[in-house]
């Protein structure tokens, strides 16, 4: 199992959705370690939990071997790519003031706005689709554009408020 | 290197960030933390630690706190950066998943979802927003990110193909030149 979401998190480039369904593939079809529907609430309870949605890895390891393999697919998921992130930037950091590490920065600074532009698009069509969805969306960029709340606060509320009104 | 930020106030301030940030487009929680509510980082530091955490393998959300925390603070800034952003999520999903599993606890919760979803889409468009103002500069730059949100956007080209193509491209297009 540690091996399954060390692999996992290997292939995980550019966000955790893009992951989702070779994940479900290997820990609901390949290995039983949930079935379908524990995977999707499995992965529900992740989304409505604060941090990465990735941390569903501590619901599968739980069913899969308790406490401990809640840890270790965690570890695997999480460790091996932290350290590898850590030492690509702690060396960029060294070269970062050479010309030819600047231009590498500029050139690179659009692809992170091109995916995260990319991204509202993503969530705007899973997260929008009716009026008062569009509307909630509204107000929210509205809201925090003046940086009034926090965003937490308006996204809490925000739930509160589809609770409410049954969206 | 002499480090930006206390230690103690990175555990703080990520703790915090991992603790609320709540429905999806996470990065967004982060740039309102370091950058909009903390003079810790310039947009274009942000954005450069953002690009990177996407092109590198992993948890986005994650790699973009060791990034993070390894320029705020060296290695144990990128290391109790990680730690203090994950633990509070993964403490609460062990007790969701527990209760889960032992009580029959079933999230029901489709309403409050699809509020917290609603409001992300605006909290995530306003933090592109600022970033798009605060960094891409020049008209190649604007074709690259255009390109790529409408690839991976509307035609779902696969992102790591897109990336694979676009990266040595946008290099290619803000190479070093003579006097730049």
């Amino acid at each position: 199992m540690t091996w399954t979401f060390l692999w996992l998190s290997l292939i995980c480039v550019g966000g955790g959705l893009g992951v989702i369904p070779e994940l479900q593939r290997q820990v609901v079809d390949r290995f039983h370690w949930v079935t379908a529907r524990e995977f999707l609430d499995g992965y529900t309870l992740s989304q409505l939990t604060p941090g990465p949605t990735m941390l569903v890895s501590i619901f599968v390891g739980y069913r899969a071997h308790g406490v401990l393999g809640a840890f270790l697919a965690t570890a695997a998921m999480f460790l091996p790519t932290a350290v590898l992130t850590a030492v690509i930037t702690r060396h960029w950091a060294t070269l970062r003031d050479r010309p030819w590490a600047r231009a590498c920065e500029r050139g690179l600074a659009p692809i992170g706005i091109g995916l995260m532009a990319a991204g509202v698009y993503t969530l705007a069509r899973s997260g929008i689709h009716d009026w008062a969805t569009g509307s909630l969306a509204l107000l929210a960029a509205a809201v925090l554009s003046t940086g009034w709340l926090p965003p937490f606060l308006l996204v809490l509320g925000a739930g509160i408020v589809g609770w409410l009104m049954g969206l | 290197m002499t480090d930006r930020v206390r230690l103690s106030r990175i555990v703080q301030v990520f703790g915090w960030t991992g603790l609320t940030s709540l429905g999806g487009g996470r990065s967004a929680y982060f740039y309102d933390a370091v950058v909009m509510r903390r003079p810790w980082l310039k947009s274009h530091e942000f954005i450069q630690d953002l690009t990177l955490s996407q092109l590198l393998p992993g948890p986005s959300f994650n790699n973009l706190g060791v990034a993070l925390g390894v320029r705020l603070a060296g290695w144990r800034g990128g290391a109790w950066g990680a730690l203090a952003l994950l633990v509070p999520g993964a403490v609460i999903l062990l007790g969701l998943t527990l209760l889960y599993f032992h009580v029959g606890f079933a999230p029901n919760t489709t309403s409050a979802m699809h509020g917290m979803g609603a409001a992300v889409v605006g909290l995530v468009f306003t933090t592109t927003a600022r970033m798009i103002r605060a960094s891409i500069r020049g008209g190649r730059a604007i074709v690259v990110a255009a390109a790529i949100f409408v690839l991976v956007g509307p035609l779902h080209v696969n992102t790591g193909l897109v990336v694979l193509i676009m990266v040595p491209l946008s290099l290619w297009l803000h190479r070093p030149r003579g006097g730049s």
